[in-house]
């Protein structure tokens, strides 16, 4: 079985094209083995999304996804009613109303009789899932991504708190319904603002920094291979001194390998300043912080160690 | 193992992380599934549940060493060598005198190697001055304190070099040595934590600094420098940018139109096709409002940028629907009103003339935040943006963060808007390293670039 130890996790996830730290893996496991829901936070681009994925490949299971934002609400998070069917429904069966309602003697009694129809427009069949009940119902166990619920309205978080604590939701039409599975829940936090104390008590938190220089190193060995090793340390050093610079977005894991990708294109076998001069709109995606880097183009050349030509 | 672990959440809750019963169960419950043995994943279980973001962990880091590490490290030597049995000789030679306070007793257990009690009285001292409610608003009090600790320190030192002189002929010398390092260190560890200030750690926060140039030299002409004329531009670009920002709050609406559906109307139209609802009619969704509260400092400090400070105020007062504005020197005042009878130049004119403000007092912001706290703590809540604007430059009295963060807890995201040099920042009488770890975010709004990009930043 998938996800047995905190070691077999590690393994499981690097299969997966996920490289993490022993804290990562540890985390994933005990989640996968309490049930509980993951909040991971963490600056942008260091793979909080990726996760998720990596999980869901790793269990062999669907990955479903609600992205967040400035007014999510229930109709687009949990379910809606599908009001244009009920309705051409209704239109539909006239005849069939007519037939039901036809014996009846007084305006009670057909009242009555329709009432005891009533389930056939507040059922199932008219209710449109959307991911949240989705992955409730779902019959085979599915990995439910909540993507930046910082994003989100208080109100909403208030909302989700049945849904991770009890893993079921009220429609009042229905009823409740209960998870057929219970889902592997993971929930992503920018840190825009911060979360209510409720919703972090039901979860197991998870804070992903930038990763460690041979963590780096190794994810970009991973996912492009045939970067050479030289190359790949000038690289990371390089990523590494421009990170410690005061930037607006500082370069993330992502466009690590953006980067270490359009150096093989440019077939860059030993890493200039040139080449980084020219190939820095791949790493910055503010003006300013381009020029900033551009400033410190000597200290980063100095810190990597590696044998540079001169910016002539 | 439960015992350590109900033992560290205790220590954990006196050095003021707060944790509840239901995560203590969860992490008992993990320690069971993982190989306690390896010290990572120990440690993962024990942070992941017990600090919940990334503010905390820090904090969460420094306990986890005290307890684990710098408290615990000899276990093993002690039952060996009967070190553990000079140990409590030691400290029931100390007690009795010692009887006399609980600062005492807590010295003691954590020499003895249980940090609880200590760990609250610190937390009790950095809180300190939040109950009191009169007088000059000053640090004074927490600083006395502290000093009594740090000397209560030193007699125990003394006491520890006392007790093996006086038994140099009982014990032998390596286990004296051993047993005076040992205390040392305790002593050392105790002294660390007294001197610092548990502080999240800074590399979260989101520090903004502009340098695109938008109106290349008015732009970054600072406040104070402005002509006459080029403050009667300032005043059209911010006007410009107040047009913009009511255009994007229409596309907004525009954007999430989609309510619940109007049934009268969808009804309506259906009559035109013989009652068949062809057509699917939505209530529009009312615009959510951002609520704003601002907080500004018009003392002389920042009297140059106080205006154009005001003036922001208005521009966004305009703007949105629900904005609080208050201004404060050592007292604060609500200036919502003002704002919102007056024409701009006439409102500022009357905030900086009437207002219920004492313009020569000295900058307090301590009593600025204990009187909000008093008065109108009710205006903040998970909708609202709290801005304050202002150099930090508290006069040395009481910064009060405590107010701050639990200001933090209330409102859905807190920014501090400084119009001073960010060179100046950290020096003098600022309070800006004190104030910054409880905000989501510091910048410095010193011209009209950086005002620009924050109000972009807010809005769009």
């Amino acid at each position: 079985m998938a996800f047995s130890s905190v070691e077999a996790t590690q393994k499981d996830l690097e299969k997966c094209d996920y490289i993490c730290s022993e804290n990562i893996a540890t985390v994933v496991f005990l989640a996968h083995a309490t049930q509980k829901p993951i909040l991971v936070e963490g600056p942008a681009g260091v793979g909080k999304t990726e996760l998720a994925k990596a999980v869901a490949r790793g269990l062999d299971r669907r990955l479903i996804r609600l992205q967040c934002y400035e007014g999510l609400d229930e109709a687009k998070a949990l379910y809606e009613w599908e009001y244009a069917k009920q309705l051409l429904y209704t239109q539909m069966i006239k005849e069939k109303i007519n037939d039901v309602v036809s014996g009846s003697n007084s305006l009670s009694d057909a009242v009555d009789r329709i009432a005891a129809q009533e389930d056939a427009f507040f059922s199932k069949r008219f209710i449109q899932p959307r991911p949240l009940l989705q992955a409730i119902s779902s019959e085979k166990p599915v990995v439910l991504l909540i993507d930046e619920v910082d994003k989100s309205d208080p109100e909403f978080e208030a909302f989700l708190l049945e849904i991770l604590s009890d893993f079921q939701v009220s429609i009042p039409e229905i009823g409740t319904i209960s998870a057929v599975n219970i889902p592997f829940v993971v929930l992503t936090s920018n840190n825009y603002r911060d979360m209510s104390d409720a919703l972090k008590r039901r979860c197991i938190h998870l804070y992903i920094d930038y990763p460690e220089r041979d963590l780096e190193e190794k994810i970009v060995r991973l996912k492009l291979p045939e970067t050479g090793d030289r190359l790949i340390g000038q690289l990371v050093n390089a990523i590494r001194g421009i990170r410690r610079l005061d930037l607006k977005k500082k370069p993330c894991i992502s466009e690590t390998l953006d980067w270490a990708q359009s150096l093989i294109a440019l077939q860059v076998e030993d890493l200039s300043a040139q080449v980084l001069d020219q190939t820095l709109t791949v790493l910055c995606k503010y003006r300013s912080d381009t020029e900033k880097v551009r400033d410190n183009l000597k200290t980063i050349v100095a810190d990597t160690g590696s044998k540079w030509s001169t910016l002539s | 193992m439960v015992n350590l672990v109900l033992k560290f959440a205790a220590c954990a809750r006196g050095g003021g992380l707060r944790i509840s019963t239901s995560e203590v169960l969860d992490c008992v419950g993990q320690l069971e599934l993982i190989d306690c043995l390896q010290e990572p994943q120990f440690e993962a279980v024990l942070r992941t549940n017990f600090a919940k973001s990334r503010r905390e962990q820090h904090h969460f880091d420094q306990l986890y060493h005290l307890f684990f590490h710098e408290l615990r490290q000899d276990f093993g030597i002690f039952h060996t060598d009967g070190l553990q049995d000079r140990m409590e000789e030691f400290l029931a030679v100390l007690t009795p005198e010692n009887n006399a306070g609980p600062l005492d007793r807590a010295l003691l257990d954590f020499m003895a190697g249980d940090p609880l009690a200590f760990l609250q009285e610190m937390g009790r001292i950095q809180g300190e001055g939040e109950g009191r409610r009169q007088g000059m608003g000053s640090n004074l009090g927490s600083v006395t304190r502290r000093l009594g600790v740090m000397l209560q320190l030193n007699r125990l030192q003394a006491a520890v070099t006392q007790f093996t002189d006086e038994n140099i002929d009982r014990i032998p010398w390596e286990k004296r040595k051993s047993l005076e390092s040992h205390f040392n260190e305790r002593i050392e560890s105790a002294r660390r934590l007294l001197l610092q200030n548990p502080k999240p750690a800074g590399e979260n926060l989101k520090k903004i600094i502009s340098h695109d140039q938008h109106l290349a030299d008015l732009g970054e002409t600072a406040f104070v420098s402005l002509t006459q004329k080029e403050v009667e531009e300032l005043r059209e670009v911010i006007k410009q940018l107040v047009r913009k920002l009511k255009d994007t709050a229409g596309l907004r609406y525009a954007r999430q139109k989609k309510g619940v559906p109007d049934i009268k109307k969808t009804l309506r139209q259906g009559a035109r096709y013989q009652g068949i609802p062809m057509e699917i009619i939505f209530r529009n969704r009312p615009l959510r409002k951002t609520r704003i509260v601002t907080l500004c400092d018009v003392s002389g400090s920042v009297w140059s940028a106080a205006r154009f400070m005001l003036n922001m105020l208005y521009s966004l007062q305009e703007c949105f629907t629900r904005v609080r504005s208050f201004v404060f020197v050592a007292g604060l005042d609500e200036v919502t009103e003002i704002f919102e009878k007056n024409e701009i130049n006439q409102a500022i004119e009357k905030v900086l003339g009437e207002a219920d403000i004492d313009y020569g007092a000295a900058t307090d912001y301590g009593l600025t935040l204990r009187l909000f706290k008093k008065y109108f703590m009710d205006v903040l809540n998970k909708k609202t943006t709290l801005i304050i604007i202002g150099d930090g430059r508290s006069n040395y009295s009481n910064p009060e963060v405590e107010i701050l963060d639990d200001m933090r807890d209330r409102c859905r995201r807190l920014i501090w808007l400084n119009p001073e040099t960010k060179q100046f920042w950290y020096s003098g009488d600022s309070e800006m390293r004190t104030y910054e770890g409880s905000c989501h975010e510091v910048r410095p709004c010193q011209n009209l670039n950086q005002l620009l990009d924050f109000i972009k930043d807010l809005v769009l």
